[in-house]
């Protein structure tokens, strides 16, 4: 093993936090749990990249916010970030659930009644948890498409820890293959869960506008919707406290084909922003994005 | 998955509490409580697990960083209250020890497994220690020792009185449950 590779499990997303948070959920008391949550959560605000991220893109969704205020807010996203991450790796070493209401029933019902659909959500709350409570819960079987870890020592650690279930997760890095296998999955009558909220690495995109600034979000659930005929759920995986979740589930986007495929697409993405800006004003605090998400604010 | 769906009145199942005393206050709750309180969701599940409660969780928390915070105030060279902010940080520090010494040691002896309970005792037992020490001084600390021994206390009894109760217990969670 290189030198660099050996330092690489030490960086922000490399294996050893996991190890460390893994160890930390099967060492640590409940009743001490909420006081090393807050210690870590203040030791992971000297990762600078994401603290400043995070602190940019609040200048964003609190315009004229003070530094100093996002600064401490930006606490507030680590805290609850360090609460769900923990709460995914309780519940697949010890398969501890969390307490669960619902919002938007019947919605939710509807896209569990129907032959194949996506869900569409955002790097919020615990879209891990959310998966894996609806492959245990309902009938039908859910695919879950999420980026692969960039570390591949994180990623090995990630296979080798999975929870196991009913729910399949696929990795987006081969988009036209996943693209098919994911269309017969949902004419089987499956649903696929998607994140929406932001295009990571070499995926198309759709242009969008995100409270008032632009920038982009996948295209890959829009041409699937398009493609397969079926309608949009956006939900959201909200942390409500300790141990205790909302699954938010919002009115389904229609792809309606008018013989103009950017004009279709536009109107769903506009439907999809819409909530995706209400669930983000709402939990500013769980919209897990550690990096610049405008390109403007990046700059 | 043991959970209790659209039953509003289980957020107070005395098997969703892990200490003695919160389990008593949660029967209560549940047995003498007119409705749900807060409005309720469109749809809920409930889990059923001893370590759910929050409110319970967080008290918990709150009184042992402030025990030990106390305890370590006496031991620095600072004057009041300056030692006590000194004291607070170095509370979480001092948390961490039969945390991170318990579950390693306890992961060398016994293997990569769930040791929660063993560190839940030791962290407890080393804290109970601590307490019988500084409730022996003439230091201002030990009253928050003397406060430890008492919330102790209150919950050996509240355990008692859960045994006494605990067909009334049962026969609460099932109608609640069922």
């Amino acid at each position: 093993m290189t030198r660099t590779a050996w330092w690489r499990r030490f960086l922000a997303r490399g294996v050893f936090w996991r190890q460390v948070l893994r160890f930390g959920v099967l060492s640590s008391p409940p009743w001490l749990e909420p006081l090393v949550i807050a210690f870590w959560s203040a030791f992971f605000m000297v990762w600078g990249s994401a603290r400043r991220g995070i602190m940019r893109n609040l200048t964003v969704i609190k315009p004229g916010s003070f530094a100093i205020v996002n600064f401490f807010r930006s606490y507030r996203v680590f805290w609850n970030y360090a609460w769900t991450i923990a709460d995914n790796v309780r519940f697949k070493e010890l398969r501890t659930i969390p307490d669960w209401e619902f919002s938007g029933w019947q919605y939710f019902q509807e896209m569990q009644a129907r032959e194949g659909a996506i869900l569409l959500t955002a790097h919020m709350g615990s879209y891990d948890l959310g998966a894996h409570l609806f492959s245990e819960t309902s009938s039908r079987r859910i695919v879950m498409v999420r980026a692969p870890e960039a570390d591949p020592q994180t990623r090995a650690f990630e296979e080798d820890h999975a929870a196991g279930g009913g729910l399949r997760i696929e990795f987006n890095t081969r988009a036209t293959d996943l693209a098919i296998d994911l269309l017969s999955v949902i004419r089987e009558g499956s649903i696929v869960a998607i994140q929406g909220d932001r295009v990571m690495g070499d995926i198309g995109f759709l242009p969008a506008t995100v409270f008032g600034r632009p920038t982009r979000v996948p295209a890959g659930p829009f041409a699937l919707a398009l493609a397969a005929r079926v309608p949009i759920y956006p939900v959201f995986v909200m942390r409500l406290g300790r141990r205790r979740y909302r699954l938010v589930t919002a009115r389904p986007i229609e792809l309606i084909r008018s013989g103009n495929r950017d004009e279709d697409f536009a109107r769903a993405v506009g439907q999809w922003i819409e909530e995706l800006e209400n669930a983000v004003r709402e939990r500013w605090f769980q919209w897990f994005t550690f990096d610049p998400y405008w390109p403007e604010v990046a700059a | 998955m043991n959970v209790v769906i659209d039953r509003p009145q289980a957020r107070w199942l005395p098997s969703r509490h892990h200490f003695a005393l919160a389990r008593l206050l949660a029967f209560v709750q549940l047995r003498w409580s007119k409705g749900a309180g807060s409005p309720t969701p469109e749809h809920l599940i409930l889990s059923i697990d001893r370590d759910q409660s929050a409110a319970e969780h967080y008290c918990a928390a709150m009184w042992t960083v402030l025990t030990t915070a106390s305890y370590i105030a006496v031991l620095l060279p600072l004057r009041m209250p300056f030692a006590f902010f000194i004291a607070v940080p170095l509370a979480f520090f001092a948390i961490h020890i039969p945390v991170v010494g318990g579950g390693l040691i306890l992961r060398l002896l016994a293997g990569d497994e769930n040791h929660v309970t063993f560190v839940s005792v030791g962290a407890m037992g080393m804290l109970f220690l601590w307490s019988a020490y500084v409730a022996r001084t003439a230091l201002w600390a030990r009253f928050v020792a003397w406060f430890f021994f008492a919330v102790v206390a209150t919950n050996a009894v509240s355990w008692l009185l859960l045994r006494l109760l605990r067909a009334q217990v049962r026969t609460a969670e099932e109608r609640c449950v069922l």
